[in-house]
């Protein structure tokens, strides 16, 4: 993440929790946070429960966040990707967004309803990888609409139905169409070749034979109860092999709701498929 | 081939009990932001390392980049980082784990450490590595902390150990993992009995006596990747040079063990000029040095050596020390006229010559000079004398705080030729602009005397590094000298094998070793002859270090 893009990134952030921002320069960012904000960054939970207890309201703290390098030296929080405070942030941003039910702003119109599900696919093997889905399904006639999320995003949208709009009932349910999105996944992964899952499968044959020949030679040497012991020790060795070579997929909904679109809409991001 | 797989449930039970209950629902805003959080969190391919680019503070060397890269990328991350001293083992272990950390591999961690580097391990991986370390100092820390650095002493001792057994840890890291070279240890089968799923061991001596050192920590790592106990000792026998001359071997180890070699770095390490500075004291000197051994310090010898030392450096703070003493015990000493008259002595004597000495070269030069002193009364002295002289001098500390380090490292830097440091404490001030160094005085301490000068000739360090060591004739310094750290090398040697070296001779500490021959010895020549024979049995075990290693550590 470039440090303008983190900069814009803290903007939003704090523009979106209603906290009053006193400078926005290029590269400089002085922000006075809410109580709720305060609480999660500033790690003084004594000072809010004893403002509490004598029945004051409490004063947030003003940070600055210096996001230029040219500008490191000025007084403040220098601040970057691998920043503990921005990770605290994007934790804090995952929790907050990751539930949500939404109307589309329009006029004089049916809205359908969608279920969109951003999804994080995990492969993990001799290493690990990531990939993002945002995948959006018309509960309607169950069509399935990718990239999802950057087809949407420039619609206004708002957590109240319109003047003069109504919405139809979904004929897919809620879970069933989870259920759905999570068999086009299965389909997307099985139709994948997945030479690093093989690669590590091969990792953890050849070293699962070490590890009995390993075993079995000093079980072979020893008496009962050293056998006993032996054979905790190897299934442990085992276990630890299987957490670190076998092959795995976890598929993670990082965020997802409920999305009532127009006609017109419907019509566009089906288009954007193609 | 099967694929373990799992798909994420909770996710949409949550979801359904909040349709039911009509919220709470993110805004679009909200959601859009969190949607694209998680693509910028997201890590897109196995291949690289994550995680220099959330690190832009910290400058990272090419081997250590390539240790790093290799360990997650070809080891699996399970491996023995075995650099020589100084190339930092530390700083790839960091690496490596921010890594497994970033990619979310890791997130119970464990790191095994000794006692005493327990609370700097903390320190780097949190400012350096932003990996909330915490030491382990309740009970309760083992469970509800993710990343916990300890002993082995204090983890493997109850009620620790049943806990510490009990928990799976991600990644462990085990410091000065030599000491675990003996299988038949409590602390080899403690570690053996962790569980764990990544691995490294840090040692800068894989083997240390024997071959089954490295046996036994490879099987740690990954027991049976050289056979049995008995099928390696009957492939490879048991010398330590196999490691170095038997290719198989070699081949094998190179698979889990990552050893960085300073030569091979690609560094270029400037060079170290040493030179002794050899003084005599003059004739007053010289008289009250010989009092010092008088009939009243007999009884307790190492009284005396240290007044000698401390009149060594400077007269001052032998005079601090007597009055001390003098008050202190004021039933023993009252009665004698000889403690007036020593005092009186030291009062009549002219500048130190070791003081007019430094003047002398500091003048012949324009450069910077970093004095190192043991005592404090000598810092004074000497600011005092070099501004006699027209010198300016900034004093240094240990005991500074950390903004006043800095503060007088910039007036040093922009305004004073020379700084007078009684202590080379300060990690992360920064002294690589300047590069000549005066030992004012002797440390009998050589890890303190690394210290000094590796706060100077650095990774960074351009120049030459020039070193002067002050010494004064016929004084206790001059055995020093001559023989320890003359014969040794000491000046030239690198910290990480002496301590190895000391390790193998059975010293704990050099300083309490030639202390005790001073103070057990009945005569200077004995003492000279036990110093011989110490020098002497150091030479070994050094000479040995390098037949073993095929490499001098002479940088």
């Amino acid at each position: 993440m470039e440090q303008q893009a983190i900069h814009n990134y803290l903007v939003n952030f704090f523009t979106l929790n209603k906290c009053e921002i006193k400078e926005n320069e290029s590269g400089k960012l002085t922000v006075t946070l809410n109580e709720d904000l305060d609480r999660l960054l500033m790690n003084r939970p004594f000072y809010w429960e004893y403002i509490k207890k004598i029945g004051q309201e409490g004063t947030p703290a003003t940070l600055t966040f210096l996001s230029s390098p040219d500008r490191r030296e000025e007084k403040g929080e220098w601040i970057h990707f691998g920043s503990p405070r921005l990770h605290q942030i994007f934790q804090s941003q995952l929790q907050q967004g990751r539930f949500t039910m939404q109307y589309e702003q329009t006029n004089r119109s049916s809205l359908q309803p969608w279920l969109v599900s951003n999804i994080r696919i995990s492969y993990k093997g001799r290493q690990k990888k990531d990939e993002i889905l945002s995948i959006g399904l018309q509960l309607i006639n169950g069509t399935m609409v990718f990239n999802f999320m950057e087809l949407i995003q420039d619609l206004s949208f708002s957590s109240v139905i319109p003047d003069y709009c109504y919405t139809i009932s979904p004929i897919i349910r809620i879970t069933s169409g989870y259920k759905r999105i999570e068999n086009y996944i299965q389909q997307y992964i099985d139709s994948q070749k997945h030479e690093w899952a093989e690669d590590a499968f091969n990792h953890f044959n050849k070293e699962k034979e070490i590890l009995n020949h390993f075993y079995e030679s000093y079980l072979a040497a020893s008496d009962e109860e050293d056998k006993e012991e032996l054979t905790t020790r190897y299934q442990n060795e085992l276990d630890h092999l299987q957490k670190r070579l076998m092959p795995e997929i976890q598929v993670e909904t990082i965020n997802g709701g409920l999305f009532y679109l127009s006609e017109e809409t419907k019509n566009q991001v089906i288009k954007g498929l193609h | 081939m099967k694929i373990n797989y799992q798909f994420d449930q909770q996710f949409i039970n949550e979801f359904n009990h909040r349709l039911n209950e009509n919220g709470p629902f993110a805004s679009f805003e909200m959601f859009q932001m969190a949607y694209d959080t998680a693509k910028n969190l997201h890590v897109p391919d196995f291949e690289g390392l994550q995680s220099p680019q959330h690190l832009p503070q910290m400058e990272f060397l090419e081997h250590q980049l390539d240790t790093a890269k290799q360990v997650v990328e070809k080891m699996n991350g399970r491996a023995i980082l075995a650099d020589e001293v100084g190339l930092g083992k530390t700083i790839e272990a960091g690496l490596i784990l921010k890594e497994y950390m970033i990619r979310g591999l890791a997130k119970k961690i464990l790191i095994l450490v000794p006692a005493s580097l327990v609370n700097q391990w903390v320190k780097e991986l949190n400012e350096k590595f932003y990996i909330p370390a915490v030491s382990q100092r309740k009970l309760y820390v083992w469970e509800q902390c993710d990343v916990v650095v300890s002993s082995i002493d204090t983890a493997k001792r109850s009620p620790h150990r049943e806990i510490v057994l009990d928990q799976h840890y991600d990644f462990l890291i085990i410091d000065e993992a030599h000491k675990l070279k003996n299988h038949k240890t409590k602390n080899y089968q403690f570690v053996n009995s962790l569980k764990k799923t990544y691995c490294l061991l840090l040692t800068a001596t894989p083997v240390q006596n024997q071959l089954s050192d490295i046996f036994n920590l490879v099987t740690i790592l990954k027991p049976g990747f050289l056979g049995s106990y008995e099928e390696f000792t009957k492939t490879f026998g048991n010398k330590r040079t196999a490691l170095k001359e038997d290719e198989k071997l070699k081949q094998l180890i190179q698979d889990v063990m990552v050893r960085n070699r300073r030569e091979d770095t690609g560094i270029e390490w400037t060079k170290r000029n040493v030179e002794t500075v050899w003084i005599n004291f003059s004739d007053e000197e010289q008289k009250v040095y010989d009092q010092l051994d008088h009939e009243l310090f007999s009884q307790d010898p190492f009284t005396s050596i240290t007044l000698k030392r401390e009149f060594c450096s400077s007269r001052e703070a032998l005079y601090l020390s007597l009055k001390k003493m003098f008050e202190e015990k004021a039933e023993k000493y009252k009665d004698e006229e000889w403690n007036q008259e020593i005092i009186q002595k030291i009062e009549q004597l002219p500048h130190h010559s070791k003081a007019q000495k430094v003047v002398d070269i500091i003048q012949d030069s324009t450069e910077k000079f970093i004095i190192f002193t043991e005592y404090r009364a000598t810092q004074y002295y000497l600011q005092w004398y070099l501004q006699q002289h027209g010198i300016s001098s900034v004093p240094f500390r240990g005991g500074f705080k950390r903004s006043k380090k800095e503060w007088m490292t910039q007036l040093f830097q922009n305004h004073a030729q020379v700084l007078v440091a009684t202590e080379a404490g300060g990690e992360g001030i920064n002294l690589q602009f300047c590069h000549n160094m005066i030992h004012y005085d002797l440390p009998w301490n050589p890890m303190r005397l690394e210290q000094r000068i590796g706060r100077v000739h650095r990774f960074g360090q351009k120049e030459n590094v020039n070193i002067y060591y002050l010494a004064i004739k016929n004084t206790i310094d001059e055995h020093l000298v001559s023989l320890l750290y003359e014969k040794i090398n000491l000046f030239e040697r690198v910290i990480g094998d002496l301590d190895i070296i000391l390790q193998q001779l059975n010293i704990p500490s050099l300083e309490n070793e030639i202390k005790e021959i001073y103070a057990e010895s009945e005569t200077p020549g004995e003492a000279r002859i036990k110093l011989e024979n110490l020098t002497a049995a150091f030479q070994d075990a050094a000479q040995d270090e390098v037949d073993q290693d095929g490499t001098t550590s002479h940088s």
